[in-house]
């Protein structure tokens, strides 16, 4: 029986032409869309070394890691150099900002570094995202001190604290969890950026394929839910094989997408397809969740229920940069939390890190908050879907 | 003769209002039981309660002498239900349809496919196998309905008000094909605020009203209680005062009303009421058209016990 509801499952989710467009059809289209809009702007930045300035004050001159960082980063012999710095005094800064001769500036306090910009961009960005990064380092490294210095009053000596010091720096500079991976004009990319958000739009929408699959077994749902309920089959039986046909055209639908986009379009995703098809499991299995959650829990029609779902993927895509990078970096900054639940940023946060950062901690710390999210939206269905006998139908 | 249903002090309550009120009755082995009520009455809910989709407040039920859960596989094997609302899948063709609903009771192909084949020719759907349910008319798709919820021949059928808003063909095709089911053995319970198709097809009636057993009984036992024996209409143009009071003297008469030039007599008892009024039109030479002579109908039964009428 969990055969034959599994296969009637796949064969209805399959002629169902609305569900179709929206799962399959349209990342597609959107795909196309955003390669045709991205491409152009792409090859024209592509090579850009961005204008920066730095105020030249003593917080500055007193900070190293800040001071070899941009350094390296503005090398003529770096390869993937990023910046072109000027050194100057922030009135200068100011000037050369409000002339748009520089992207932006940074100042360095006492308390945190300043970045200061005149508008929003992809430069900007990077300047930011740069900044934050090196930053993160700095912290990491007084953390470090300040534990070691704690130690100054234990028995060691001061030069076996200096020289265990000097080599726990050295170790967390040249480990994998802060280092920035080459942010070259050659690896951050609008496109890519803006792939990674349609790839968790898919994810998401495949929860429309799990809440038709889960509704036509719920007797106070659909009407075919009732027919079904009154068949002697058991309800986890239809669920469960429902669940899997539905998680089955959805991946199916991932692959067309991943192919379409790496064959026809171009897109580059990197050499790490283990953790890209894992991250496309886990992200489609966190939106089959999601369709699974509003099925059981909201007493409305089919189309509302579709409504709700792509309502709620696109504000997630939106939220986690679909329509403009800034915007993820805009949460990240003001409203991390959000960022922490939404789907959307999980999955393409993962792909984030995979492509710019060395590490995988960031990328299985997504996929660990994705399997989470599920495992609560499921928790929360299974308390409605267990159910068999109902107040009103 | 076995009980293959028993329904014993039934109340399904929401809220404060009492849906279904200490309902108790029991259908034989091979007999087609009519629930028959307005709209609000609580045919749907009873179906629904003994069916396990619905929490009740109070009551038992048993069906083929189990009680009735929604885990009770081996009874459900041998259920069949036709609901008031089409379930079908839009996506599939009326076979796969049947496949599909049948394949949910009948796992050996050979015999689903031998099923199907009679259940499509029971309904009278052979000419349109290959059809999706939107290609259907309103009374195909209620017999494509009809034959998904029998496919795989039930011994038990509940049919919930299954000729809501179709044809005249499509009506007597499946109240034809109800008929046959009953011939084949199966018990039925049959819901309707159609008393026509109850007089037609059941062996006996439950009249609920308000979640309340009103009357039960077969339709013999039912008229019986109404206080009318005949009712005869006729067309009058003007008819006069006088002979409208004169109609009223007439012998047995229990009721007139003249109404857009209708005359309705309604007659306690006796014989030969039609003779004697053509008798008397004739007599005062009045013009008379159209004239019909009735029994009482269940909706009379219904009138006298409740006040009101079954469509209402």
């Amino acid at each position: 029986m969990f055969y034959h509801n599994f296969k009637y499952t796949i064969k209805t989710l399959l002629k169902d032409r609305t569900l179709m467009f929206w799962t399959l059809a349209f990342p597609l289209i959107l795909g196309t869309l955003f390669n045709m809009a991205f491409s152009d702007i792409e090859n024209k930045e592509k090579l850009d070394i961005i204008d920066i300035a730095i105020v030249n004050n003593t917080y500055f001159e007193q900070n190293e890691i800040y001071k070899k960082s941009f350094s390296n980063l503005e090398s003529k012999n770096n390869k993937d150099r990023l910046f072109s710095i000027k050194y100057v005094d922030e009135k200068q800064a100011k000037k050369l900002l409000e002339k748009k001769k520089i992207t932006g500036y940074l100042k360095l306090e006492e308390s945190s570094p300043k970045v200061i910009i005149a508008q929003n961009g992809i430069n900007e960005t990077v300047f930011k995202y740069v900044t934050e990064e090196i930053s993160e380092q700095e912290k990491i490294i007084k953390n470090i001190f300040e534990y070691k210095l704690k130690d100054m009053n234990s028995s060691n000596s001061i030069n076996d604290i200096y020289n265990d010091l000097y080599k726990n720096i050295k170790e967390i500079l040249n480990s994998n969890k802060v280092q920035i991976k080459d942010i070259s004009s050659n690896n951050l990319s609008y496109t890519m950026i803006e792939f990674y958000t349609l790839i968790a739009m898919t994810c998401l929408y495949g929860g429309i394929l799990g809440m038709v699959a889960i509704s036509k077994n719920l007797a106070n749902i659909s009407n075919n839910g009732k027919r079904i309920s009154v068949s002697p089959v058991p309800k986890r039986e239809l669920i469960l094989s429902s669940i899997l046909a539905s998680y089955i055209i959805q991946v199916i639908g991932l692959v067309i997408l991943f192919l379409y986009t790496n064959i026809i379009l171009k897109i580059d995703y990197g050499n790490n397809y283990l953790l890209i098809i894992l991250l496309s499991l886990v992200g489609s299995f966190a939106g089959l969740c999601l369709g699974t959650f509003i099925s059981s829990t909201f007493k409305v029609g089919e189309n509302t229920k579709t409504g709700i779902i792509i309502a709620i993927t696109m504000v997630c895509c939106f939220l986690s940069g679909m329509m403009g990078i800034t915007m993820k970096y805009i949460i990240d900054k003001n409203i991390p939390i959000l960022n922490k639940i939404n789907p959307a940023s999980m999955i393409t946060d993962g792909f984030y890190s995979l492509y710019y950062y060395d590490t995988k901690t960031r990328f299985y710390f997504n996929v660990i908050s994705l399997l989470l999210f599920s495992i609560v939206l499921l928790s929360i269905s299974m308390l409605s879907l267990r159910r068999q006998k109902y107040d009103n139908i | 003769m076995e009980n293959i249903i028993e329904v014993k002090n039934l109340t399904k309550e929401y809220k404060n209002l009492k849906a279904i009120d200490d309902l108790s009755f029991c259908v034989k082995k091979g007999e087609i039981l009519g629930l028959l009520g307005p709209n609000g009455s609580g045919k749907s809910t009873t179906i629904n309660c003994i069916l396990s989709l619905l929490n009740f407040s109070n009551g038992e039920i048993k069906i083929f002498g189990k009680e009735m859960t929604p885990d009770a596989y081996d009874i459900k094997k041998d259920i069949g239900v036709i609901f008031q609302d089409i379930a079908v899948f839009a996506e599939l063709t009326v076979e796969e349809n049947l496949d599909y609903f049948c394949g949910l009771y009948i796992k050996e192909k050979e015999i689903r496919k031998k099923y199907i084949k009679d259940a499509i020719n029971l309904v009278g759907l052979n000419e349109f196998k290959k059809f999706y349910p939107k290609q259907l008319s309103g009374g195909l798709l209620r017999r494509l309905n009809i034959a998904c919820g029998i496919a795989h021949k039930p011994k038990l059928v509940f049919l919930d008000e299954p000729t809501v808003a179709v044809d005249p063909q499509s009506r007597n095709n499946i109240l034809e094909g109800i008929k046959t089911l009953k011939e084949e053995g199966a018990t039925i319970i049959y819901t309707t605020h159609y008393m026509e198709e109850v007089e037609i097809l059941c062996d006996r009636i439950i009249i609920l009203d308000k979640g309340k057993i009103i009357a039960t009984g077969t339709t013999d036992d039912l008229k019986a209680l109404a206080r009318i024996e005949e009712k005869i209409s006729l067309e009058i143009i003007e008819l006069e005062k006088k002979h409208f009071n004169n109609i009223k003297k007439l012998k047995n008469v229990e009721e007139v009303k003249y109404d857009n030039n209708i005359l309705i007599i309604t007659y306690k008892k006796g014989e030969h009421n039609l003779i004697e009024l053509i008798d008397y039109l004739k007599d005062n030479k009045i013009n008379y058209d159209k004239i019909y002579s009735e029994r009482p109908t269940l909706n009379d039964v219904f009138l006298e016990l409740t006040g009101k009428e079954l469509r209402d």
